[in-house]
């Protein structure tokens, strides 16, 4: 099966879709489910070649549309499947219903958000809307910032989900267009070190369907009286305390694949030239890159700037968060997605519940940009700095700031 | 109404000895010549082969005869032929496919076999056991060996019919199996259970109402991959299969997952108050299609589920009715048996006494008026013979017997039973060209 695979790991250039077919492989996944949708598609292309061409031993289902995807993925599972997909957008929105029960059936499913703003207006284009919208469904989710990370976190992702203190899906997001289809040079590793750093499948026995071992799968629970009320709690208590177990997971999860390939990632967040920062940009994704060098270029005017990158989105990581910020004077949040109800961007509400884990209580501001595919270039991040400059002087936040309303 | 008879023949059984001949022919003619005998054993070098009357629920013979001579007896099943009336053509003899029915020369006209009126002389004779009269009580016993696999006292309404066909169809198809019961009466009685207590022996789980036939696939899948034959089986309502879930089912068809997915069809959603679904009838009455000034129930025809799936080129579709358990139990063992190739849909008619309103005890005959009135047609195909009826439709009960029988159809305006009838006209009609090849059952394969 890895005969194909070279013994040493070697370099390649590919895009982000491709990277995460290569570490679906090296998974030594049982079972995938795919239908296509701008901008994931060219992954399961690459999935279904690598199928074809003995590459990848795993079952393929194509199915009829991505609720059926998770779904069969369900099944799979259920029966002891190791199992991938990815979607976005619309598709997701119509994955929601089995989406929605994955994480409560403690499925250790790995799946790829290849993210896309979401309809209406109509558009094939990226923006974490789609991610965003589900961000509270239960399902582990982390951004990748560069393709080689989408590769690595893929992997590391079944460890993850597999994990027995955890038992949840793991969304694996990388941002449509930007990571999709923006080629690098990657390392790839070995068959032999991802076997080295992920186990086989184990069948979850909270939840299996296997006639050796018969078990009712998802009786009804709960109602006003006798048992189902308090089991009701406990499942769900339980599914919390899974996610919040995913946290220290995470982190050994990426210590340990640093230990086996030579390269690390932040797990959580990444403080990038945090130390004396008065100000701080927070980021999300692929757009961390632009905002790094924007920070490269305030930091040799003098400016005391750095930048926190999550990568870990859900469970959020509070108190990292908390500490990462705990000693700035004013915060910009750059979002790629909105939160309707608030008027401001999602992670911007993350950042501001965890400063109130912090003796100062830093300002904040939101900032929303790169929807619907719009770059989010280093101009835009020189106009956020500029902001939060004033910001830590004033104490004063303005309205969100929409980054490329004028472009 | 008497129990439907046969005389079943297993051939790896017989030896051959040919005793049932000279009993048959010494019955019947007073000579043990088995050139006299209404049952042939023939030896050919794959073993024996049985040629007799069927007594088929479709018989040719019957149909071929042009002087109304042959005769299926509703009572018995034994298809009777009438001498007086008989004109010597032979018709018949062409239309059987099993050697039922041959000219006897010392007789001068067809003869065939009648189960020597319930008490057959060749079964008396045969040693080995290869000849077995069965009765319905007979098939009853056997399949009473077999394990119940729901646990006593499920929470169905007093006389469910979907109770019956969950545990006839799961004692049948056995422990190795995975089985999937979408949300409505199946989990609503307990089949998957209540507050971590379940009402399955065998793994079971609640899909969700829409993916039911996509969950299947995963499992059945996974494995397949390990080698392990494990019945993907679905117990679902019409709603789950016509409606909501029938994305996923169209889906699971079209890619020949190994699955057999059973429609349990009580015609709407009586698990959540009896609101109409796709499968409801033409002017039903049902809680989201009521009766009143200006309602007089649906106002659509049911969808043909059975037809619809028949046109994926599913390995085996069938219909079937409580009321018909043999057919039943024939048709449940060719979809098992099917669907370790590819998809099997059985689409089995549940009268609901409480939702279509009529006393719990009439449950069995409303659903063979159904069957005998042809609104519900028995059938059953495979893409290699295509459409094949296993009752005849010649003879049907008027359908005001049917709808009379029902609550539901009570408020039936003569507009509406006109509808009705004309609409059961075409139904029928369609069935009839399908089953003798006017219309093809399916393109491809």
């Amino acid at each position: 099966m890895s005969a194909v695979l070279k013994p040493k790991s070697k370099a390649i250039v590919c895009d982000g879709n491709e990277a995460a077919a290569w570490a679906v492989t090296l998974a030594r996944v049982d079972m995938v489910a795919v239908y296509p949708i701008t901008p994931q598609s060219s992954l399961v292309e690459y999935l279904a070649k690598f199928v074809a061409d003995g590459r990848l031993n795993a079952e393929i289902v194509d199915v009829e549309g991505e609720h059926s995807v998770l779904s069969v993925l369900h099944g799979g599972t259920l029966a002891g499947a190791r199992t991938y997909t990815g979607t976005c957008g619309p598709g997701l929105a119509f994955m929601f219903e089995p989406y929605l029960r994955t994480p409560g059936l403690r499925l250790p499913i790995v799946m790829s958000i290849v993210t896309r703003d979401t309809l209406t207006p109509q558009s094939v284009w990226g923006g974490h809307q789609d991610a965003m919208s589900v961000r509270e469904v239960g399902w582990i989710q982390m951004y990748c910032e560069t393709v080689q990370e989408v590769l690595d976190t893929t992997i590391m992702a079944y460890r993850i989900a597999e994990h027995r203190d955890v038992m949840l899906p793991v969304n694996v997001c990388h941002d449509g267009n930007y990571l999709s289809y923006g080629a690098a040079r990657i390392e790839l590793p070995t068959q032999e070190e991802v076997d080295a750093f992920l186990p086989p499948p184990a069948t979850n026995w909270h939840a299996a369907l296997d006639p050796a071992r018969p078990m009712a799968v998802d009786p009804l629970t709960g109602g006003a009286g006798g048992a189902g009320p308090a089991l009701f709690v406990g499942y769900r208590k339980g599914q919390c305390a899974g996610m919040q177990n995913a946290l220290a997971v995470i982190e050994q999860a990426h210590e340990d694949w640093a230990r086996v390939v030579g390269r690390r990632h932040a797990p959580l967040l990444e403080s990038y030239r945090m130390e004396d920062a008065e100000t701080a940009l927070v980021t999300l994704g692929s757009m961390s890159g632009a905002g790094k060098d924007a920070v490269d270029a305030a930091r040799e005017r003098g400016e005391r700037v750095g930048l926190i990158k999550i990568k870990t989105y859900r469970p959020f990581p509070v108190q990292a968060v908390a500490r990462a910020l705990a000693g700035v004077k004013a915060i910009g949040v750059v979002d790629r997605s909105v939160s309707f109800g608030w008027d401001c961007g999602p992670l911007y509400q993350d950042v501001i519940g965890a400063l109130q884990f912090t003796a100062r209580h830093p300002a904040a501001m939101s900032f929303i940009g790169g929807l619907a595919g719009a770059d989010i270039t280093t101009d835009h991040f020189e106009r956020v700095i500029e902001r939060i400059r004033a910001l830590a002087k004033d104490g004063q936040a303005g309205e969100t700031v929409w980054l490329n309303e004028k472009d | 109404m008497a129990a439907y008879n046969t005389i079943a023949f297993k051939p790896e059984l017989c030896n051959g000895c040919n005793a049932c001949m000279t009993a048959c022919a010494t019955v019947k003619t007073g000579s043990p010549d088995h050139v006299n005998s209404r049952i042939q054993i023939v030896a050919d070098e794959a073993g024996f082969e049985l040629a007799m009357c069927r007594q088929c629920g479709d018989p040719k013979c019957v149909s071929n005869c042009p002087a109304a001579a042959l005769a299926k007896d509703g009572g018995n099943g034994v298809i009777e032929w009438d001498g007086a009336k008989c004109v010597n053509c032979l018709l018949c003899t062409v239309g059987c496919a099993f050697g039922g029915i041959v000219y006897n020369a010392a007789a001068g006209h067809v003869v065939k076999c009648d189960a020597c009126g319930g008490d057959p002389a060749c079964v008396k004779v045969c040693e080995p056991g290869a000849l077995k009269y069965l009765t319905t009580a007979n098939i009853y016993r056997e399949v009473g060996d077999l394990e119940d696999l729901f646990v006593p006292g499920l929470s169905g309404c007093q006389g469910c019919n979907t109770e019956l066909i969950m545990r006839h169809a799961m004692r049948r198809i056995g422990p190795d199996t995975v089985l999937a019961t979408p949300p409505g009466c199946i989990p609503g009685m307990g089949s998957v259970g209540y507050n971590g207590m379940t009402g399955t022996k065998v793994p079971v789980f609640h899909p969700l109402l829409t993916n039911t036939a996509s969950m299947l696939a995963g499992v059945k899948r996974h494995y397949k991959r390990q080698g392990r034959e494990v019945n993907a089986v679905a117990l679902a309502g019409d709603g789950g299969a016509s409606d909501v879930g029938f994305q996923s089912l169209s889906g699971a068809a079209e890619r020949g997952e190994q699955i057999l997915f059973i429609c349990v069809d009580n015609e709407g959603y009586m698990n959540t108050g009896m609101q109409r679904s796709s499968c409801t009838p033409f002017g039903a009455w049902t809680s989201t299609t009521p009766v009143g000034e200006r309602g007089s129930g649906k106002t659509q025809d049911a969808k043909n589920m059975p037809v619809i799936m028949m046109m994926h080129n599913c390995e085996y579709v069938a219909t079937a009715s409580t009321a018909f358990m043999e057919d039943l139990y024939v048709k449940l063992d060719k979809a098992i048996d099917a669907s370790k190739r590819g998809f099997a849909y059985l689409h089995i008619y549940s009268p609901c006494t409480t939702g279509w309103r009529f006393p719990s005890q009439e449950n069995i005959e409303v659903a063979r008026k159904a069957v005998e009135t042809n609104f519900v047609m028995l059938w059953e195909f495979d893409p290699r013979d295509g459409l094949r009826l296993t009752r005849s439709l010649d003879n049907p009960q008027p359908i005001a017997e049917y709808l009379k029988a029902l609550g539901k159809y009570r408020h039936l305006e003569p507009e509406q039973v006109d509808r009705i009838e004309t609409t059961l006209q075409k139904n029928v009609e369609l069935i009839r060209d399908l089953a003798e090849g006017r219309r093809p059952a399916m393109a491809g394969r």
